[in-house]
């Protein structure tokens, strides 16, 4: 959709600010009350969900030069999808997340992007990573010693998919080799893309390059079809996402689970058994994209019809995205199901989680917003009297390793898949 | 447009730093509001509010003050505003800046005195958990919890679900700290006088009735920077368990607190009843809530928000099932109550007293809502009312109308014309939502046991459509006319048409002192003139405050001498 599509949301957007918050069922004190990143930092409304709907319109009316600030405000969405969650608590014709992304499609479009992103692009373009400074050649290093089927040569029930950030990330990579030696264990029949993995670009679709994000998602299903793909498993939430629902928009037609989602599964069916106690208060963070953006994407055709004279509604029925189906037990049960483990909670999780501080491109185009963003997630966590944050991205591992809270204070983060290798 | 100078500007940027001030157009324009689409239905379709010189984030009263001072010192009008919802926060001149107060959201719990201190960005979903943390809970007014505490106590009527049982915002306002116009700090009531924030009338200056007066708009000079209200006790758990899947979220509360839809087979019946149950001090809370979708689609409504694959292309199949048409037509004069009791024999109490009202009353309970979910479904919209922006889901657009407040039974006995002249708007043209005539939502609460549960009708109107926006004024036009037939006074769309031009400006004095001079009791405008020339001097707090000027007023007393 172009941004003039969006008129009539920026027209219907009540001005309301829900999208400021968390549902508002859900405040449990003023402290985390809040939910979007780009406002709580840089303040100004225009920053909000409802401020990129204004912003929608001054662009489309030409009322404002399209100035630095304006760039910033667009590129400064992390396109963590909490406005959208909340807006949709009472809105059902809203969209405030795919807006937002076509903001910044229409700032791209316009050459209105940042240096940072121009790097990251360029990277996908030449190394088939965003990872700046990666190159193809080494994207295979994270699986090392490991004996692995390449899809190509031969079938494998599952195909696993690390993503550029378990790939190129050395101190990542021990996850990937783990979670892949996990599913081995179990006796899953495991196979790779080997050298023809490449990113899936999720995250250029995060900034707006949609050209960029169509080419890499053709090429990767190419792939997939050639290598006779039927089920992928991948550890990285954006990967997962992007596969489930961008890919799925583009006719990908395969089951895309996330690594929690199997490990759930393995455990479930007895396959998986923890013989060691891991004594650990831990709590859990929901990543944006395995969580209310992890649902499954449900082809559709239709147009707007009003009933009942101005009741506006969709002919047939539009699927509706609001995190109600995202991915939130899985993890909880995995970690319930570990000896030792207590799980505690933060006071904003599953559909409305606070964003890690990565997504959007956010942790290389503005990094001390994103080490912010972070911080205040490590602030929540510590609130808790938990002695570990988990999470199930290496993106928001990443971004949370270095973080401090507002005290100063760090916690110790662990991917989930570690936890579950240490209690094997 | 004058644009302000430079060295206006770094004036400003040195009082707040460069980080929490802009002139950025863009920006800028972002703080502009169209009038249609928020509470003040009359202007042209898409016209919007002025363009601010600049906008400014102040952290601390200090900086408030200094900003103030600064707009007295260049004649620059300033506008607060919080959540941005209304209208009303937004400036109304070409040389104004607007002052955004989401860094100011600290606040404090006295939990043994019950007073909870806050600052403009704390909204009443937050202190409400903070203060279920010590047992004690908040009026939060009919605008939904989504609005700023600080907003609503100085500057709205401010009644609500719960103000049966907790009054309403002029009620619960105790002790403010308030920025005047011309830059001086006044502290009110107790805090004035050195003793804390437990009273809004004193020791120390009582200016209840300028900062605020009944409706609130009517007054709000100045900027209160941080105020204190009335908290009330809360005979729950310290948080509000929750249920359910986004968006049919359900609290999980423990047997002391039940909900009910209360049905009545007349509007004289419903009057009776909710007079009664004002009367006997029962309700935690009462509200004529879900009728806001309208009368022939609140069931399909009800359902489609308490599934989470449900959506509004469901209505027409939802309508036409049998049990739900029953139920929706044994719904049609409806009310949603909450009793809270404090023991066990106190619930029993209570329940036993409703029963014994219903009885009288002729009034039953509603089946359907009796159903846990949905009773549950009740407890928490109706308890957090965190799903105000509801009134936009079905069109984009919604507007209150009628305003019908008098006491109870003036209101019931002219529900149905209402509900016809409304209805057959509904039917002879498609600019608003055809939903059955009455759209009704209010609260048990204020004059005559139950005066404003016929506050407003909900208006449902396309905003993204030029013949919805204006054939909806049309039909306020309508509605006007028939409250001035009736001698009801004002209709609640045109409320604030006085107060701000079609064209999203603030009137001038010379057309202020028009429109005035035409009143029945053109001394009320004359004296707030005297009142504003006291307190705000320089005329630079953008206000709804309506006045009549000396001048104006010695000219009408000079014709009257002439006849």
């Amino acid at each position: 959709m172009s941004l003039e599509d969006f008129r009539p949301m920026m027209d219907r957007c009540s001005n309301c600010l829900g999208c400021k918050w968390v549902p508002f069922d859900k405040v449990k004190s003023m402290r985390f009350g809040e939910n979007c990143p780009s406002v709580c930092y840089y303040n100004f409304n225009t920053y909000s969900a409802r401020g990129r709907f204004r912003l929608g319109q001054i662009i489309l009316d030409k009322d404002a030069e399209y100035s630095d600030e304006v760039t910033k405000v667009v590129h400064s969405c992390m396109a963590c999808g909490a406005c959208d969650v909340a807006c949709k608590v009472a809105r059902y014709n809203l969209e405030p997340l795919d807006h937002n992304i076509a903001l910044k499609a229409d700032a791209v479009k316009r050459g209105k992007i940042l240096p940072e992103q121009q790097v990251m692009i360029q990277a996908l373009k030449d190394e088939k990573t965003m990872i700046p400074g990666a190159v193809k050649a080494n994207r295979g290093d994270w699986a090392k010693g490991l004996v692995l089927k390449n899809l190509f040569k031969e079938k494998a029930e599952v195909a696993f998919f690390p993503g550029c950030k378990y790939s190129y990330d050395k101190k990542l990579q021990g996850v990937a080799r783990s979670a892949v030696q996990l599913l081995l264990d179990a006796g899953v029949d495991v196979g790779t893309l080997g050298d023809a993995e490449a990113c899936c670009a999720g995250r250029a679709h995060q900034m707006g390059f949609i050209d960029e994000f169509d080419e890499r998602a053709d090429a990767n299903i190419k792939a997939f079809k050639i290598a006779g793909v039927k089920t992928i498993v991948t550890p990285c939430s954006d990967c997962y996402h992007t596969f489930k629902r961008l890919y799925a928009m583009r006719g990908l037609d395969i089951e895309v689970l996330h690594i929690v989602e199997y490990i759930d599964r393995l455990i479930s069916e007895g396959k998986i058994k923890f013989t060691k106690s891991v004594p650990m208060t831990v709590t859990y963070h929901d990543p944006c994209h395995l969580g209310r953006q992890g649902e499954q994407y449900i082809p559709w055709e239709g147009k707007e019809k009003k009933i009942l004279n101005q009741i506006h509604t969709w002919d047939p029925k539009r699927p509706r995205y609001n995190g109600a189906y995202g991915i939130y037990d899985a993890p909880r049960n995995i970690l319930n199901a570990i000896p030792g483990i207590t799980l505690v909670e933060m006071e904003r999780i599953r559909e409305y989680s606070w964003c890690c501080g990565a997504g959007g491109g956010c942790s290389e185009t503005y990094p001390e917003f994103s080490a912010w963003t972070a911080g205040e997630r490590i602030t929540e966590a510590n609130a808790t009297g938990a002695e570990a944050l988990v999470t199930a991205c290496p993106w928001c591992e990443s971004n949370f390793a270095n973080a401090v809270d507002e005290n100063g204070k760090k916690i110790q983060v662990f991917d989930i898949i570690e936890l579950v290798r240490r209690a094997l | 447009m004058t644009l302000v100078k430079e060295e206006i500007y770094q004036a400003f940027e040195d009082v707040v730093g460069k980080r929490n001030i802009s002139r950025d157009a863009a920006i800028l324009e972002s703080y502009r509001v169209i009038p249609c689409q928020s509470s003040d239905h009359r202007g042209p379709y898409l016209q919007k509010t002025p363009v601010p010189q600049m906008v400014i984030i102040p952290e601390t009263t200090e900086e408030v003050q200094a900003i103030v001072r600064l707009c007295n010192k260049y004649g620059i009008q300033f506008k607060a505003s919080t959540t941005f919802w209304s209208v009303a926060g937004y400036i109304g001149g070409d040389y104004a800046v607007q002052l955004d107060m989401r860094r100011m959201k600290n606040f404090e719990i006295d939990s043994k005195n019950q007073i909870a201190v806050i600052e403009p960005y704390v909204i009443a979903a937050a202190l409400q958990a903070e203060a279920m943390k010590v047992g004690l809970n908040i009026n939060i007014p009919g605008v939904g919890c989504s609005s700023s505490v600080v907003a609503s106590t100085s500057s709205w009527v401010g009644f609500g679900p719960t103000s049966i049982s907790m009054g309403c915002a002029s009620e619960n306002l105790l002790g403010a700290e308030w920025v005047l116009p011309n830059g001086e700090i006044l502290r009110t009531g107790s805090l004035g006088a050195g003793s804390g924030w437990f009273c809004g009338e004193g020791p120390g200056p009582s200016t209840r009735g300028i900062l605020r007066g009944k409706q609130g708009t009517a007054g709000s000079f100045g900027i209160c920077t941080r105020m204190a209200v009335r908290l009330h006790p809360w005979p729950g758990p310290t948080f509000i368990p929750t249920r359910g899947t986004v968006p049919a979220y359900k609290a999980d509360l423990p047997d002391n607190f039940k909900s009910y839809t209360l049905c009545f087979p007349t509007w004289d019946a419903y009057a009776d009843g909710v007079n009664r149950l004002h009367q006997n001090d029962i309700l935690y809370l009462g509200h004529r809530q879900f009728t806001m979708f309208g009368r022939d689609i609140k069931t399909a409504m009800i359902m489609i928000l308490n599934d989470p694959d449900k959506q509004l292309a469901d209505i027409p199949a939802l309508c036409e099932d049998p049990y739900l048409k029953e139920q929706n037509e044994k719904m049609k004069i409806d009310i949603q109550v909450i009793i809270a009791g404090e023991t066990k024999r106190d619930t029993e109490y209570k329940e036993k007293a409703l029963n014994k009202i219903l009885e009288l009353s002729g009034g039953w309970k509603s089946e359907l809502m009796m159903d846990k979910d949905l009773t549950d479904y009740v407890l928490l919209y109706l308890i957090r009312l965190g799903h105000k922006n509801l009134n936009f889901v079905m069109c984009g657009g919604y507007e209150g109308n009628f305003g019908l407040s008098p006491n109870v039974f003036v209101s019931s006995s002219v529900m149905e014309e209402a509900s016809a002249l409304k209805k057959k708007w509904e039917d002879e043209h498609d600019y608003i939502a055809a939903v059955g005539g009455d759209s009704d939502m209010g609260s048990i609460c204020t004059m005559g046991g139950g005066g404003t549960t016929g506050w407003e009708f909900f208006t449902h109107f396309d905003s993204h459509e030029k013949e919805s926006v204006e054939g909806t004024a049309d039909f306020f036009n309508a509605t006007q006319d028939w409250m001035t037939e009736k001698k009801l006074g004002t209709d609640m769309g045109k409320w604030n048409q006085s107060a701000r031009r079609p064209d999203g400006y603030f009137y001038t004095q010379e057309e202020q002192d028009e429109m005035f001079s035409k009143l029945p009791q053109p001394l009320v405008t004359a004296y707030q003139y005297k009142v504003r020339e006291a307190f705000n001097p320089n005329d630079l707090s953008g206000s709804y405050y309506r006045t009549l000027s000396t001048k104006k007023l010695e000219e009408i007393s000079r014709s009257e001498e002439l006849k």
